[in-house]
């Protein structure tokens, strides 16, 4: 291909780099912010972490890095939750939903699907300068007076409403919710693309059940978004009136800074179920293109298809549809209306269910198969396995007679650190060492791979396995030190060990994210196909053009699993052990595994 | 020191990366292989590493269990939370087996087949019988939990009914400390809201009404006593606080603006405690469970259960609410 | 070997064609969610023992039928468009701007009614009840802000003679949005009357 085939590559730096409306353009943009991000939220847990294993000493580090937020080198109690509600607001939105949504949503559907592009070029380039504007915004508030919001992630008011309960809900806070705005913003016009995308741009012969679970899931996950966002988008909104313009929805009956407040008629309990009804969907956020990314690996490096193809399509549809009506598992403790707690309990178990199927479904698609252990494929079975052992605790938090005592623990700090945050970072690095070909024509090494994922697994079970036992020990979470109690002196040794683990959790990261800088540079070449997959993004070149295939898209003829399928004699049907989509079926060959 | 420990270790930490990748370099370009390929040989390093981690990781939990079991929250002091002990423990009972027989099909089936030059994958893309098989067994498992929990979530939730004998007593929280106010004689709480704030009279008790004048207020340590039950009502001065009584399986959100409410049943003394912990010191704690602000790990006061007669008497000698 | 160029217009175009109905209609659900979460937050607070029943304001039943009207006529405008009919489509157009405009002042006197009758938005005197008013009421009004901003691309296109009755794409998703707007505004309407 010569240059003058594609127009694009004399555009001039900016247009190519900065205002690109070229899909994967834009998903590159939307990776690198994501982990930058990221490492910001990785850094401040390592930093609070020190204050927690060794609470009340002193080190330079913490002094260095944070200014006037520390004092001798021990950080301050109130901007100790500062960093928490960073490190939170950070890690759940700005990585694992921006980042890992905007990374793969945007590579993989135009990709996968055999479209040129996203509906809208120029929605999707908003998305993601919304996104980076949301970011920077998020940042500076670092940076103000009275330092960034301090009220947890959850914002609940009327400590998030008044200045006068703590520091950082002053300014700190506006920003916090005009970053929030702009991001849900950005989510917004994302989803909107992905959804219109998938259902309306797909090639000819991709039918709904030949799309790739990746696929599915972003899917499932934009249509969760399209609902859920909204509303906490609304929430926002009636807390940016009370904040600036002294309405009273959510504020009643308060006294503080020596004075009674004019604010009557409102409740905090309204914001909970408002911000919920996002928040817990947000965990599928989260999760579901996590899963489908790891379907995807699971079956290519298993060289098997994935088992329950359609089981798996109806589960994620069945976890979509329930985290709408499961939010009220956040609230079994505010006073709430038993009977609506029962409901809340019954319908958070259901999730159980699909929940379980996946599962079974991944590890059947182990067994059989011959499997290749990329890094990619050690971290979906880390998933897997990060899934289980998260997914189980969710049985007792769910339960509201077992909550009532766990509620606001450490247990719960455990629970969601397994089950969304690691199984969201295990998806999302798994896909980057996947798709690092397709993202950067050319690979990860390997090894330097192997080691990180070690490395990670052994330290995020060393930090969050511990900490169901300091739950159960009744601490309580966005503690700044439990030094104060007696009852929990003893529990000491479990908080320092926690730490050198997140010590070792970071060194870890540091590997990786040189090895991405190396390779994405320096690495080899990638070959065009190099896990042997059978999806529609390996037809396309490894070189980026805008359009993603010079000549016609491919058409497909075939479901993407078809992984060592073999004839009657027991021999491949292709003489390989894969099928690309875009093969046409032989001749009384049964699409879809036969389904 | 331990700042400079951990600089120190990530610092050799790149330098491993850093030497990793020449090596791993140097080798590939030697043997004249793509350094991305993936041999069978190092596939079966890395399952063999994982067949490690399985043991690792469950040595990992026996030895947590072992080592800080005895650091968990002692026997439930009041009798709904022995009916969540044990809920606690029929769930274990459920999630530890699955735990452990899952991790085992994982690994041990990454172990089992991973890759082969010799061997072909087999074509197995569904089956109904098996799909039906673990939707419905989940089910079946979950319809339990949710009927057993659910049970005792009502009898919890249930006030305790105005006629039976009970104490009643408000716990009020604020930044940063709690306070308990006694019914008194008439077994009922005085009227309150914050336009009465001033002064002493933090949680705003109206002094003009009846049934406050023999209120009691209390801060620092609160007494309960053993088998009586206990309604609590709970409210807040100024932000979210959630009253956490982890020894008694107890804990409800203070909302400013709205009362809510818990109730239960002490069953063992803050003496007997101290010999079942085998702690001389032992007390029984209520503690803030919702981020409330900068000192929010510091907002505590003590319970104690004692005796009928030990209570009362020690009802008797503290004063009755007065403004000034 | 061809290359597809995304700049070139007519496959431009065509995606165009093909998405543009469907992205309007995803974004109209998350503005309906928006507002299912404002009106069940309305509900939930009402459950509280000082909540405000409201008389709505006379106002708003004049509103309410310019907006009706304003949604007839623009949707005329379109049949005049499709029937090549363009100077009584940019007649309708202009139309349906000037009654989006009276709509915007009815609301205006509408508050103006509210705030003489006592209800505050905002501060000691008010309550919930009356805040959500105010805020249901002006945050229909900042969409309906976009409504006509795409109102007045649609008039200046239609003066310029950019329609034919085989483009009408962009009137179409005017239009759209214009009748999103009225439904939004007559549930809002009986919301405020009957449960709020
Ligand atoms: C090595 C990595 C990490 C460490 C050491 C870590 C540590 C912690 C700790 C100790 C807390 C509780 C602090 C407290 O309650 O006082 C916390 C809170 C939190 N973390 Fe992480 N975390 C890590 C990664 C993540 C990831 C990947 C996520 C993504 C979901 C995440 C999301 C959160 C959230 C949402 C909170 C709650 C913040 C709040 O209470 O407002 N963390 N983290
Ligand atoms: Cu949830
Ligand atoms: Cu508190």
């Amino acid at each position: 291909m010569s240059a003058h085939q594609h127009p694009h590559e004399e555009q001039d730096f900016l247009f190519k780099y900065v205002f690109s409306q070229d899909h994967k353009m834009i998903s590159k943009q939307f990776l690198i912010t994501g982990f930058i991000m990221g490492f910001i939220g990785l850094s401040m847990s390592t930093l609070f972490r020190l204050q927690l294993g060794f609470p009340g000493e002193s080190f330079w580090i913490i002094d260095f890095l944070l200014g006037s937020w520390a004092e001798n080198g021990v950080m301050l109690p109130d901007k100790y939750l500062a960093l928490v509600t960073m490190h939170g607001t950070i890690m759940v939105f700005f990585l694992l939903t921006a980042g890992l949504s905007g990374t793969f949503s945007n590579l993989l559907i135009p990709l996968q699907i055999g479209a040129r592009d996203m509906a809208s070029g120029f929605l999707n380039m908003l998305s993601y300068w919304f996104f980076f504007v949301s970011s920077v915004i998020m940042l500076i508030s670092l940076g103000v007076e009275g330092g960034a919001a301090s009220a947890g992630w959850t914002i609940y008011p009327p400590l998030s409403a008044l200045p006068q309960s703590i520091p950082g809900s002053g300014l700190g806070m506006t920003l916090w919710l005009v970053s929030m705005a702009i991001f849900i913003a950005s989510s917004l016009l994302g989803s909107l693309n992905y959804i219109v995308t998938i259902l309306n741009l797909r090639t000819k012969g991709m039918t709904m059940t030949r799309l790739p679970l990746t696929i599915w899931s972003f899917l499932i996950t934009a249509i969760v978004g399209v609902i859920s966002f909204p509303v906490l988008l609304a929430a926002a909104l009636l807390l940016v009136f009370d904040r600036s313009f002294g309405t009273s929805f959510y504020l009643s009956d308060i006294y503080i800074g020596g004075q009674v407040l004019e604010h009557s008629g409102g409740s905090p309990i309204l914001f909970e179920h408002l911000f919920w009804f996002l928040g817990h969907p947000e965990v599928y956020i989260v999760l579901l293109p996590a899963l489908g990314i790891t379907s995807e690996i699971v079956s290519t490096m298993s060289r098997k298809p994935i088992f329950g193809y359609r089981a798996m399509i109806t589960s994620m549809l069945a976890i979509g549809f329930l985290s709408a009506i499961v939010w009220g598992h956040h609230m079994f403790v505010t006073g709430m209306n038993p009977f609506l707690g029962a409901v809340f309990t019954f319908t958070t178990l259901l999730i159980a269910i699909p929940s379980a199927v996946k599962v079974f479904n991944y590890i059947t698609t182990l067994w059989k198969g011959n499997i290749k252990f990329s890094p990619a494929m050690l971290f979906s079975i880390g998933l897997v396995s990060t899934f289980i052992s998260g997914g189980l605790t969710g049985l007792i938090l769910g339960d509201s007679a077992l909550d009532i005592n766990v509620h606001d623990t450490y247990f719960v700090v455990g629970h969601f650190h397994i089950v969304m945050g690691l199984s969201g970072i295990f998806g999302m690095i798994a896909g980057v060492y996947h798709w690092f070909p397709k993202l950067f024509g050319r690979m990860l090494n390997n090894k330097l791979g192997n080691l990180h994922f070690w490395i990670t697994i052994v330290s995020s079970y060393g930090i969050f396995f511990p900490m169901h036992f300091l739950g159960l020990a009744g601490v309580p979470r966005r503690y700044y030190t439990n030094s104060e109690f007696p009852l929990f002196d003893n529990l000491l040794d479990i908080n320092t060990l926690i730490t050198w683990f997140a010590i070792l959790a970071f060194a870890g990261q540091l590997i990786f994210f040189f090895n991405f800088v190396y390779s994405a540079l320096r690495g080899p070449k990638a070959p065009q196909n190099p896990w042997k997959a059978n999806s529609l993004e390996w037809t396309t070149g490894v070189k980026h053009i805008h359009g993603n295939w010079p000549g016609e898209i491919p058409a497909v003829y075939r479901w993407p699993y078809d992984y060592s399928k073999v004839n009657e004699n027991g021999d491949y049907v292709t003489g390989e052990d894969f099928i690309p989509q875009i093969v046409p079926l032989g001749e009384g060959e049964l699409d879809g595994g036969g389904h | 020191m331990i700042a400079l420990v951990a600089i120190v270790a990530v610092l050799l930490v790149i330098a491993t990366a850093v030497q990793i990748l020449k090596i791993a370099e140097l080798r590939a370009t030697e043997s004249g292989k793509e350094i991305y390929e993936i041999s069978a040989k190092q596939s079966k390093a890395q399952a063999f590493l994982l067949m490690v981690f399985l043991v690792a990781y469950f040595g990992f939990f026996a030895w947590q269990v072992w080592k800080w079991g005895g650091l968990m929250l002692p026997v439930s002091a009041s009798e709904h939370g022995v009916g969540i002990d044990k809920l606690m423990n029929i769930t274990l009972w459920f999630i530890i087996p699955v735990f452990i027989i899952t991790h085992i099909f994982l690994f041990w089936f990454s172990y089992k087949y991973s890759f082969s030059e010799t061997r072909k994958a087999l074509f197995f893309s569904h089956s109904n019988k098996l799909e039906m098989f673990w939707t419905i067994i989940p089910s079946i498992a979950l319809t339990v939990l949710i009927l057993v929990g659910l049970s005792n979530w009502n009898k919890i939730m249930t006030p305790v009914a105005s006629e039976q004998e009970h104490i009643l007593i408000e716990v009020y929280g604020q930044q940063f400390s709690w306070t308990a106010r006694y019914a008194g004689k008439d077994g009922k709480l005085g009227r309150a809201s914050v336009e009465y704030i001033e002064g002493v009279n933090a949680l705003g008790i109206d002094v003009s009404d009846e049934n406050a004048k023999d209120d009691k207020i209390v801060k620092g340590e609160f007494h309960l006593p053993v088998g009586v039950p206990v309604q609590f009502v709970f409210r807040s001065q100024d932000v979210l606080h959630s009253a956490y009584m982890p020894h008694f399986r107890a804990q409800m959100n203070c909302v400013p603006g709205l009362k809510t409410q818990f109730n239960f049943i002490p069953t063992i003394t803050t003496e007997e405690m101290k010999k079942i912990t085998n702690n001389e010191n032992f007390e029984y704690i209520l503690l803030c469970n919702k981020i409330c602000g900068a000192a929010h790990y510091n907002m505590q006061m003590d319970i104690i259960v004692e005796s009928k007669e030990d209570f009362e008497k020690w009802l008797a000698e503290q004063k009755e609410f007065s403004a000034e | 070997m061809t290359t597809i160029s995304l700049d070139n217009t007519k496959y431009k175009a065509e995606i165009r064609q093909k998405t543009a109905k469907p992205l309007l209609w995803i974004g109209l659900i998350s503005i309906v969610m928006f507002f299912a979460g404002l009106t069940s937050a309305l509900i939930v607070s009402k459950s509280n023992s000082i909540w405000i029943k409201l008389e709505v304001p006379s106002m708003f039943f004049v509103s309410t039928l310019i907006i009706l009207f304003s949604s007839l006529t623009y949707q005329l405008s379109l049949s005049f468009t499709k029937n090549n009919q363009l100077k009584f489509a940019t007649i309708t157009t202009i139309l349906t701007f000037v009654l989006g405009i009276s709509f915007t002042v009815t609301q205006f006197y509408a508050w103006q009614q509210l705030y003489e009758s006592g209800i505050f938005w905002a501060g000691e005197q008010s309550n919930p009840s009356g805040s959500y008013f105010y805020a249901l009421t002006a945050l229909h009004l900042l969409h309906l802000f976009a409504g006509l901003i795409s109102l007045l691309v649609v008039v200046t296109k239609s003066i310029l003679k950019k329609y034919s009755p085989t483009n009408v794409l962009g009137i179409q998703l005017s239009l759209t949005y214009w009748h999103f707007l009225t439904a939004l505004w007559v549930y809002l309407f009986f919301f405020l009357k009957f449960i709020a």
